[in-house]
């Protein structure tokens, strides 16, 4: 029961309220702007239908803007809620501080921790797509944040895609690589990341970005994230978006009995899958063939 | 007085105990104190040019030809006459197969009339150009001035040999003189014989590293990697490191990263990071090429075709250097071809399938000729394959090639080999395959496809270019030039004509497409398109139009203006996705999946690009051509691997392959348990 709670607050259940909010920052030259724009506004479109969601888009935005935007959530947020921060755009690192290029003063990663670290909303995610992001991982980080940036470091100072491919994993239904109808941050991440490396490969260019993903509030971000760097763990849990209907047979008390024999069998599959080096191939095959039809077949159930 | 005498005749004896010190250290192969002796004597003496042209060839012999143009140059800054410096800038073109090597050499022959090593260069450089009477008279020439001038002799025995005389009076029994022959045999494509002659060199002087060296470059060539790989070694521990030595050595090291997979005709060897994806397209191909030509040329291959794919274009670069010409996308040595991958370049940059009908043709070509095929006839006849595989391959007609039509600077097909070998202008290579390809198309059209395999006959035979087209187009080769020129005159003149309106016309369009000007575009485009069709590279009028007529909601325009482009040969990955998704929205998803389906021969590494292409096939009922690109997906491990491995059992399963279809369901469960379409699949198979 206590997995099951802890799965049902996780990949099946989303918080009460998801403030979404995405920031595009100065282009400088048209094309920039252009696509910052575009970006902003597809991530605006594929949020939008989200249900106990708020989104506010901030196209062009100044600092005053991004301040008052984060102000109101600060106050109308409850701690059961999540916060999820997108900025696109140029950024800037010297050394010491990290910038967001906005129109007017530029936004330090200082200022923005202190203006997150108001927001109530317990799990927060803060997603810095810009040049040089990486920079500002190390004021920002926190216990409950889990933050990615499309730079490893403050010092990847190109005009980064990474936006781009974020934007996809919105949209695209393959972001869901678990298919349980929620993509996670992680998912989105991985997602995002892969299709950045390919980018990059398939123009023949030399990367100029690499993100990167922290979530234990101490870490430098890491590039694969997994167990054994300790990465991961929270962005997994953190629900970026639903894009089927989910839970619903939770909600229906005679099927609970069903409901754990699914947990238990995915319990099973989850062990077998970790055994796996230690089981002979066809032994495995075998296992592994059966469980999942047993666990297909307890799907069907619950779904009648 | 007598003080400043004294000073005077000890300065005049340590340069000259400095200059000898330092050319004998040279000869010890001292390298390192040898330079360190040439810059102190230039130190002391900073107006001696003679000083500075020694340390020049040192530097040549070292492998550092710019540093050594430097110091020629400077030596002529101080001598402008100093003909020592001259042939020093003239062997530096030399080996970069520069034109400028002849006036060079013929300069320092002006300053120096008595200078036989710039006299034996132009007979080597004649030999070069593929014109051995030129190269036999300045051959004589520099035996008038040294009897014993073994590379002389060098030549006029490369000339016997290369009419297949294998006894010659000139044989000049001499190591250096043997290589110089090895390398112009190897520049005739006749690899075996350089061998032969390398294998000579080396026996007349086993220290002569640049002969070994030369001798495992040509065997990794053919594929003989075990010898090459010994040969190329023995150079390095002897200190013989020059940068194909190296860079050789370096790629054989990489071989362990590559996978190979053979059948009865076919070795393919692949960068094992695309093997798995890249594999059944490219043997798919090999196969078919093979199959064609075997029918084309009436000649079947006596051993397998080594097909090598590198990702890096650095590696590649390796296998073709010290070649002249471009080399840029693909080579063969033989039976060996080493190309590049698509994932080398930029997309759209390369069609690999046309470089690997162009290659195989080479091996053909090669083959029936026994090696004595003119470069140009070759190239030609590889071009001519191109689009004869299939129109839309091969390049199109290109600015460079517009402007040199314009300039007149093709040349006469008999002299067409200089503009392979020994370009004069930068684009001369480009526009040179051009033109061969061009000619090959011409006797195609006016004389038929037997004249082009007589004249392969007849090259195999010994024929020079203008016997070759005397005997069987029936016409001297000044004719056949005229009427080539008519044809090729006829066939571009519009393009030529026009090309300077045209090329201010489409930036007008481009600027108009920019502001999004749409009207404008489709009136200024649609007035330029046909003047220069084959521009199909970036900002090519078809993108402009297409894009206006879809901003205006016009989409079969837009698709009528991408088919054109496509059927032009145009490769823009991302302009024929356009274009298929146009086609799929409209219906007509046969068409659709025949335009992805082009881009496997472009830019194959696109999972987007299979997975699209695989649905459309499945529902198509082209199964077989579902998996190939489902398992593409699979290949390189895709974004979404419980799709990737489901679609994948879809299509196995309607192809009746159960089995197959429910490892693949299990695969995709794997990855993700609650798939749903997935488990109600695998409950579907279960009952």
């Amino acid at each position: 029961m206590k997995t099951l709670l802890a799965l049902l607050l996780t990949a099946a259940s989303l918080p009460a309220t998801t403030y979404y909010v995405t920031v595009t920052g100065l282009g400088g030259e048209p094309d920039y702007e252009q696509h910052f724009s575009m970006w902003a506004k597809d991530i605006d479109k594929a949020l939008k239908p989200a249900p106990d969601s708020k989104v506010e888009t901030l196209v062009n935005a100044t600092r005053e803007q991004v301040r008052a935007a984060l102000d109101a959530i600060a106050k109308q947020a409850q701690p059961q809620d999540a916060l999820v921060l997108m900025l696109i755009g140029h950024g800037s690192f010297d050394g010491f501080e990290y910038k967001m290029n906005l129109s007017g003063p530029d936004l330090s990663a200082a200022e923005l921790a202190t203006l997150l670290d108001r927001i109530p909303a317990t799990r927060q995610l803060l997603v810095d797509m810009t040049s040089s992001s990486g920079g500002a991982i190390e004021a920002l980080r926190k216990s409950n944040r889990v933050i990615i940036t499309a730079t490893k470091n403050g010092s990847e100072k190109n005009a980064t895609v990474f936006a781009r491919y974020w934007v996809e994993a919105l949209s695209d239904p393959a972001a869901d690589s678990d298919k349980n109808d929620v993509v996670s941050a992680l998912e989105a991440f991985r997602f995002a990341d892969k299709r950045t490396v390919a980018f990059y490969e398939q123009q023949n260019r030399l990367a100029t970005e690499h993100a990167v993903l922290e979530d234990t509030g101490k870490g430098e971000g890491v590039r694969v994230p997994s167990p054994e760097n300790g990465e991961g763990l929270l962005a997994a849990q953190f629900p970026l978006l639903r894009i089927g209907a989910t839970a619903a047979a939770a909600k229906d008390p005679a099927k609970l009995q069903l409901i754990a024999r699914k947990e238990a069998l995915e319990q099973q599959i989850d062990k077998l899958k970790y055994d796996k080096a230690a089981i002979p191939p066809d032994e495995y095959k075998k296992q592994l063939g059966a469980l999942l039809l047993q666990l297909a077949q307890t799907q069907e159930a619950i779904d009648k | 007085m007598r003080m400043l005498f004294t000073i005077l005749c000890a300065a005049a004896a340590l340069s000259a105990q400095s200059i000898d010190q330092a050319e004998s250290m040279w000869k010890q192969h001292r390298y390192v104190e040898s330079n360190d002796a040439f810059r102190a004597l230039v130190a002391a003496h900073p107006r001696n040019a003679a000083y500075r042209v020694r340390w020049g060839r040192l530097f040549l012999e070292r492998f550092n030809a710019p540093e050594a143009a430097k110091l020629f140059n400077e030596a002529l800054e101080i001598d402008p006459k100093q003909a020592d410096a001259l042939l020093g800038l003239a062997l530096v073109a030399a080996e970069n197969y520069d034109a400028q090597a002849v006036e060079f050499a013929h300069k320092a022959l002006q300053a120096n009339p008595r200078l036989l090593e710039a006299q034996e260069l132009l007979a080597r450089l004649a030999l070069e150009d593929s014109d051995p009477a030129k190269a036999a008279e300045e051959a004589h020439k520099a035996l008038a001035m040294s009897a014993n001038s073994t590379q002389a002799r060098a030549i006029l025995a490369t000339i016997d040999w290369l009419n297949d005389k294998s006894v010659t009076p000139w044989d000049p029994h001499d190591g250096a003189a043997y290589e110089t022959a090895g390398r112009i045999l190897v520049l005739n494509r006749r690899y075996e014989e350089g061998i032969q002659l390398f294998r000579q060199a080396i026996a007349a002087q086993p220290d002569l590293w640049s002969a070994h060296s030369q001798l495992g470059i040509n065997l990794m060539r053919l594929g003989r990697e075990e010898e090459a790989r010994a040969e190329l070694e023995l150079c390095y521990q002897n200190e013989y490191r020059d940068k194909p030595t190296v860079n050789t050595l370096t790629l054989m090291d990489s071989y362990k990263n590559f996978v190979t997979y053979k059948t009865d005709r076919t070795v393919l060897r692949l960068h094992k990071k695309e093997a798995e994806l890249l594999h059944p397209y490219f043997e798919a191909e090999m196969l078919r090429a093979l199959a064609t030509y075997d029918k084309k040329y009436g000649y079947k291959l006596d051993r397998p075709v080594q097909v090598e794919v590198y990702p890096d274009h650095e590696d590649f670069a390796v296998r073709t250097m010290g070649m002249p010409g471009l080399g840029a996308l693909g080579v063969t040595f033989g039976y060996v071809v080493a190309m590049d991958s698509p994932s080398g370049r930029p997309p759209g940059a390369f069609h690999w399938a046309s470089t690997m009908w162009h290659e195989l043709s080479h091996v053909y070509v090669l083959n029936m000729t026994n090696f004595r095929v003119p470069r140009w006839f070759t190239e030609g006849l590889a071009v001519h394959e191109e689009t004869a595989a299939s129109p839309e391959w091969g390049d199109r007609l290109d600015p460079h090639v517009i402007m040199a039509l314009k300039d007149k600077k093709l040349l006469p097909v008999a002299e067409l080999d200089r503009g392979f070998v020994r370009p004069t202008y930068p684009a001369q290579v480009v526009v040179s395959y051009f033109e061969a390809g061009r000619i090959c198309d011409f006797i195609d059209t006016e004389w038929g496809w037997p004249k082009l395999l007589a004249m392969i006959h007849d090259f195999a035979g010994g024929a020079s270019t203008p016997e070759a087209i005397q005997k069987e187009l029936g016409i001297p080769p000044e004719e056949f030039d005229k009427r080539f020129m008519a044809a090729l005159t006829a066939q571009t003149k519009k393009t030529v004509d026009g090309f300077d309106a045209w090329s201010k016309e489409l930036k007008k369009v481009a600027a108009a497409s920019k502001v999004h000007d749409n009207e404008a575009v489709i009136r200024d485009g649609s007035a330029i398109r046909d003047s220069y069709p084959d521009y199909v590279e970036a900002g090519n009028v078809y993108q402009f139009l297409a894009d206006a007529y879809q901003a205006k909601g016009d989409k079969p325009a837009a698709v009528d203006e991408l088919e054109r482009y496509a059927k032009v040969g145009g490769r823009s990955p991302d302009t024929l996705k356009q274009l298929a998704t146009l086609l799929e929205e409209a219906g007509n998803r046969k068409e659709a999946a025949e335009v992805l389906d082009r881009l496997n021969y472009i830019q194959p590494i696109d999972e987007d690009l299979h997975r699209r292409l695989g649905d459309l096939w499945l529902s198509l009922g082209n199964t077989a051509g579902a998996i190939r690109e489902y398992q593409a997906v699979l290949a390189k491990a895709p974004t979404d691997p419980a799709a990737s491995h489901f679609n994948l059992a879809k299509a196995y399963r309607t192809a009746n392959r159960t089995v197959a279809a429910k490892d693949e369901l299990l695969l995709s469960l794997e990855a993700a348990p609650g798939f749903r379409p997935a488990q109600k699949m695998l409950l579907e198979l279960s009952k």
